[in-house]
């Protein structure tokens, strides 16, 4: 198994810099997962590491060597593509087969590679089919067995399941995570799914602009996000955001009807009549809890486990709340939204968490 | 009333299309008439099936060293077809995959070359030709072809449609970029291919005002300028030369079938 180290890796095209400095360690084995809105880099950073985009600074090393240089096939990676990249003039079997037979190995060793890929896939009814007449399902299997053949040290996965519909997409995650298991290999991952993120990953790396926001798993993400940022973006529904101003130990919340909630948990409690922005996650709101908001609910979202209530005071912000025993829930209704107020979170002006 | 007139406008459509059809086939029914007739029968418009086909041939075989003549036109097709493909499709590879800064810039100056007529530089052509000693040699034909301007266009643009992907795919696999280009680019193009190859074969196969100038000895004639030199001779012996011009339109016709499938997708976008 292999790990990698990123130091100071940056990618600029002219003026523009598009990746802007990246620190990373992956251990050995570990399931990293590059998370961001569309267009912060993290597809361009994978490219990067897989050899297909030259790094314009600082040092990647696979291993203990520098692969700045090298060329893709030296680099012991192999990689799953967003539309598959299947050779449609082959077979699923020379499609699988022909990194192996390129590399001049002996025909029993690749045949044998294809159908140990195959087995662990399920593939070989489909072997000697061709891309066309597969299932966008089937063809990712193959192009995962594609990448499987080749015995890489490191899987790169570029949003492999974006192009599938949702039922399918949660089979290959489980099919993903359970290929992990079995081959124990390093991967990364990239996505703009959270829940796959969630899901799939040891270390979540949030991206934002070409910038690396914060690297851990997913629960220390999702407990204790270092920046507005990352706050909004794991989460599902999103984090409610609430200006507030904060007044001796309090923080009031002045489109609230200026109710303040105490800001007792804070180790280093902002300066007084700063301005912040309260964080409380959707699914905080309970019955019960020492702090509350009065709301009316406007509309409500019943999943069946669980129902999502936008709600708002008279001419305030929209604010999302998740509740499991919500079906009695009606728009209109007014509802006195409880929560404990240690479980919320304050950012700074510039949106950095104030622990 | 509305019914007579619906067929009546039924009349007319089929009455256009008919007429539109005798246009376009009685050639060709004329020219296979014709080897079957004398240049007597042929002036005087005689439309029917002959006994002269055999003399017509025999005819032809005694003025003209066929082989010869068809071992050049073929030769010039097939080799400038091969040339012409192979350059200009690496070209227009290489446009669409590689970016830099100049490339529109200098793709701009090729597209403006396809607005100057031939007829403007055949004469710095010919000198140029003419100082490279390469007049009446088929260099001289198949050098000023094979980097063809709009073949270069048409990759392009047929490029446009190529999974990037799977070139990085393949990078990713081991191949060097001379090796995507022959082992996965080339077959997933194939009906572009399929489609430049017939209308470079055509261009080639009937190319005669370049040929007319640069060949200038009898060997090295090729099909067009011998149907066309039979047609305008003193006293032209028409079943002659419609047995030439079938021979001239065969292989044309046969490239065409034995390709139209491939024609018809390279056309419409290749790459599915």
């Amino acid at each position: 198994m292999t790990g990698l180290k990123l130091r100071g890796v940056r990618k600029s095209y002219d003026a523009v810099e598009v990746i802007k400095g990246v620190d990373l360690d992956i251990a050995p084995g570990e399931f990293v997962v590059f998370v961001g809105p569309s267009g912060c880099g993290k597809s361009t950073l994978l490219r990067m590491i897989a050899g297909l985009e030259e790094i314009s600074g600082g040092d990647l090393f696979i291993g203990d060597k520098r692969m700045n240089d090298v060329d893709p096939a030296q680099r012991g990676i192999a990689m799953v593509f967003q539309s598959y990249a299947l050779y449609p003039h082959m077979t699923v079997r020379e499609n699988m087969g022909f990194a192996l037979r390129f590399a001049k190995k002996p025909k029993d060793e690749i045949a044998q590679a294809v159908n140990e890929a195959a087995r662990i896939l399920e593939l070989g009814p489909l072997l000697d089919r061709r891309p066309k007449d597969l299932s966008g399902g089937q063809r990712q299997r193959v192009a995962i067995g594609r990448a499987i053949v080749s015995h890489p040290d490191v899987f790169l996965f570029d949003e492999p399941l974006s192009n599938l519909d949702a039922e399918l997409r949660v089979h290959m995650r489980i099919e993903v995570a359970r290929l992990h298991k079995e081959l124990a290999t390093t991967i990364i991952y990239v996505t703009h799914d959270q829940v796959e993120a969630m899901t799939l990953a040891d270390k979540i790396v949030v991206m934002r602009a070409g910038v690396v926001e914060q690297v851990g798993s997913p629960l220390a993400l999702y407990d204790d996000p270092d920046n507005l940022f990352v706050a909004g973006f794991i989460g599902s529904p999103k984090m409610n955001f609430l200006a507030g101003v904060v007044e001796q130990d309090t923080v009031r919340l002045p489109e609230f009807g200026n109710q303040s909630i105490p800001l007792g948990h804070l180790t280093h409690p902002p300066a007084q009549g700063s301005e912040v922005t309260v964080g409380i996650r959707p699914e905080s709101f309970k019955r019960g809890g020492d702090a509350g908001l009065e709301l009316t609910i406007e509309i409500v979202e019943h999943l069946g486990n669980e129902s999502f209530a936008y709600a708002r005071q008279s001419g305030g912000q929209m604010l999302t709340l998740a509740t499991e025993n919500g079906r009695s829930l009606q728009p209109g209704q007014r509802i006195a939204a409880r929560f404990n107020p240690a479980q919320i979170m304050v950012f700074d002006k510039s949106g950095q968490r104030i622990r | 009333m509305t019914r007579i007139f619906a067929q009546l406008r039924l009349g007319l459509v089929y009455g256009a299309l008919s007429l539109a059809a005798f246009v376009s086939i009685f050639p060709f029914f004329w020219m296979l008439v014709g080897t079957t007739n004398t240049a007597n029968d042929i002036i005087k418009g005689k439309v029917t099936f002959g006994s002269a086909l055999f003399d017509n041939i025999a005819n032809l075989f005694a003025q003209v060293d066929m082989l010869q003549v068809f071992w050049n036109s073929a030769f010039l097709a097939i080799v400038g077809t091969i040339l012409t493909l192979a350059i200009s499709s690496l070209a227009g590879y290489a446009f669409e995959m590689f970016p830099s800064k100049t490339r529109e810039r200098v793709f701009a100056v090729l597209l403006l070359t396809l607005s100057i007529p031939f007829a403007a530089i055949m004469v710095p052509l010919f000198v140029m030709m003419a100082k490279l000693t390469l007049i009446n040699t088929f260099t001289a034909i198949l050098l000023p072809s094979i980097a063809s301007v709009f073949i270069i266009f048409y990759f392009r643009q047929a490029t446009k449609a190529f999974p990037h992907e799977l070139r990085d795919a393949a990078k990713i696999d081991g191949l060097k970029e001379w090796q995507i280009f022959l082992y996965i680019y080339l077959p997933v193009m194939r009906s572009t291919y399929a489609a430049a190859i017939i209308i470079v074969f055509m261009a080639n196969w009937n190319n005669y005002l370049w040929p007319l100038i640069v060949l200038q000895t009898n060997d090295n004639k090729t099909l067009t300028l011998v149907v066309s030199s039979l047609a305008s001779s003193y006293y032209p012996d028409y079943g002659v030369v419609m047995v030439a011009t079938v021979l001239a339109t065969l292989p044309t016709i046969i490239v065409f079938f034995l390709l139209q499938r491939r024609f018809v997708e390279g056309l419409t976008g290749s790459v599915k």
